[in-house]
């Protein structure tokens, strides 16, 4: 097997395949990074993201449809909590631009996503709305990268997003769940059958102060607080990243009335839940 | 912990019930003796982290009374305080013939968190080394940019500054 590892938007990727990675392939790959972070970033000032909050309305980038239609699906199954237009929210506590980290104010909820309106590709929102996809924006590339990757002919063995992976042939594969109270702990490890992807969310390390995470219930625009980390396999890294932060805002029973998943959760006191069938082990 | 006990159960009994808790939250430290082996005797039992804290040294041999006895636990989140209602049923050989766990929690996910834990699928889980484990990846919350990391950094040092 060979390896090919990239920093890219300042985190690390790992493309594993079956022979060496051509160089155009490579750059087709950063291309691909760099052109979503351009499309879907709301710390980019030349993208449609501020766009949309400049003029209530831009045109999104062709994936979308994808995007906002699992957005759209769990918004509904958890009533309301999850929605893409929780930028200015997650604003409002400082996790702006310029990583100011400090809350300007109390929390503010999310515009109504029932609100909004997507006729592919304008999304048309209330003026000054922030569109954030940080709960699926990850997983969605990492199935964006990999099917590139295929329809280059690439023998793609596994896609890794900085942890977010899709596994798409060869011998299962063993990845550590990292404890979401000390990075060099495991609470178990699951095999990764090839075919299904694997997310993660976790509430610790991109926390900024008292209760302050990325992880925010939408209607009230405050962070959640009974989940400390979620880890979700699915068939498609998109569905599996947006699980993953789903599971902190509804009940994994709730959100399998739409998704075919499995899942764990550490919930805040330490204890660990199953959905579904994981193969793997759990240390308790 | 608050421990209640019901009313047939006998007198004297508070501190077996304690130890029941204890052993029925099948804590992550078994370290007292008695409750190793109440939990061997409850596979369905579940933990509460504050039982172990909460657990007296307990040197309870023998003399177990049978009766129901019921205990409420209690244990800290950062939504608050939760609580677990669990029922024993204890033989006289200190046997633990039935256990049942009834969620106190009222709304939010911890509700929902607490009816698996009474349905047995919650464990409380433990850290190993990720060095000694043979696996070829990790997922978890690793995936935070360099940019925000500077940040956080940035912050601490003023904090301390």
């Amino acid at each position: 097997m060979h390896t090919w590892g990239f920093e890219t938007l300042g985190t690390a990727w790992q493309v594993d395949t079956a022979t060496p990675l051509g160089e155009a392939s490579r750059e087709r790959v950063r291309e691909r990074v760099e052109q979503y972070d351009r499309d879907w970033s709301r710390f980019r000032t030349d993208g449609p993201v501020a766009e949309l909050a400049r003029h209530g309305r831009a045109a999104l980038a062709d994936e979308a449809d994808d995007l906002l239609g699992v957005y759209t699906t769990l918004h509904r199954l958890t009533d309301g909590a999850m929605n893409p237009l929780v930028g200015g929210s997650l604003e409002r506590l400082g996790y702006d631009p310029a990583y100011s980290l400090q809350p300007s104010g109390e929390p503010v909820a999310a515009p109504s996503w029932d609100a909004a309106t997507w006729t592919p590709p304008v999304l048309e929102a209330p003026p000054a709305t922030v569109l954030d996809v940080g709960a699926a924006g990850k997983g969605h590339l990492v199935d964006l990268v990999t099917d590139l990757l295929l329809a280059d002919g690439v023998d793609v063995v596994t896609v890794d997003g900085s942890g977010d992976l899709r596994h798409v042939a060869g011998e299962p594969l063993r990845v550590a769940l990292e404890h979401p109270d000390d990075s060099s702990l495991a609470v178990g490890v699951i095999e990764l059958d090839p075919g299904r992807a694997l997310c993660a969310s976790a509430t610790n390390r991109r926390a900024w102060g008292d209760g302050l995470h990325h992880v925010l219930d939408a209607r009230t625009g405050t962070p959640t607080r009974d989940v400390a980390a979620t880890w979700v396999v699915a068939e498609r890294a998109l569905a599996a990243d947006a699980l993953a932060t789903a599971l902190f805002l509804a009940p994994a029973d709730r959100l399998a009335e739409a998704f075919d998943f499995s899942a764990l959760v550490i919930t805040a006191d330490g204890r660990a839940a199953v959905h579904g069938d994981l193969t793997g082990e759990l240390f308790s | 912990m608050k421990l209640t006990r019901l009313p047939q159960a006998a007198a004297g009994a508070a501190a077996v019930s304690l130890m029941l808790l204890t052993a029925a939250c099948g804590s992550d430290d078994s370290s007292s003796e008695a409750s190793s082996e109440a939990t061997s005797a409850s596979p369905s039992a579940e933990a509460t982290q504050d039982a172990t804290d909460a657990a007296p040294d307990t040197g309870a041999t023998g003399a177990y009374k049978a009766g129901d006895y019921d205990a409420e636990g209690s244990y800290q989140t950062p939504g608050g305080t939760q609580s677990v209602e669990v029922e024993v049923t204890l033989e006289a050989d200190g046997t633990i013939t039935a256990v049942e766990v009834d969620p106190q929690a009222e709304g939010g996910n911890s509700e929902m968190f607490q009816k698996k834990f009474a349905g047995g699928i919650s464990e409380v889980v433990v850290g190993k080394k990720i060095d000694e484990l043979d696996v070829s990846k990790v997922a978890g919350s690793s995936l935070t940019s360099g940019g925000f990391n500077a940040a956080i950094e940035d912050i601490t040092g003023q904090a301390q500054a």
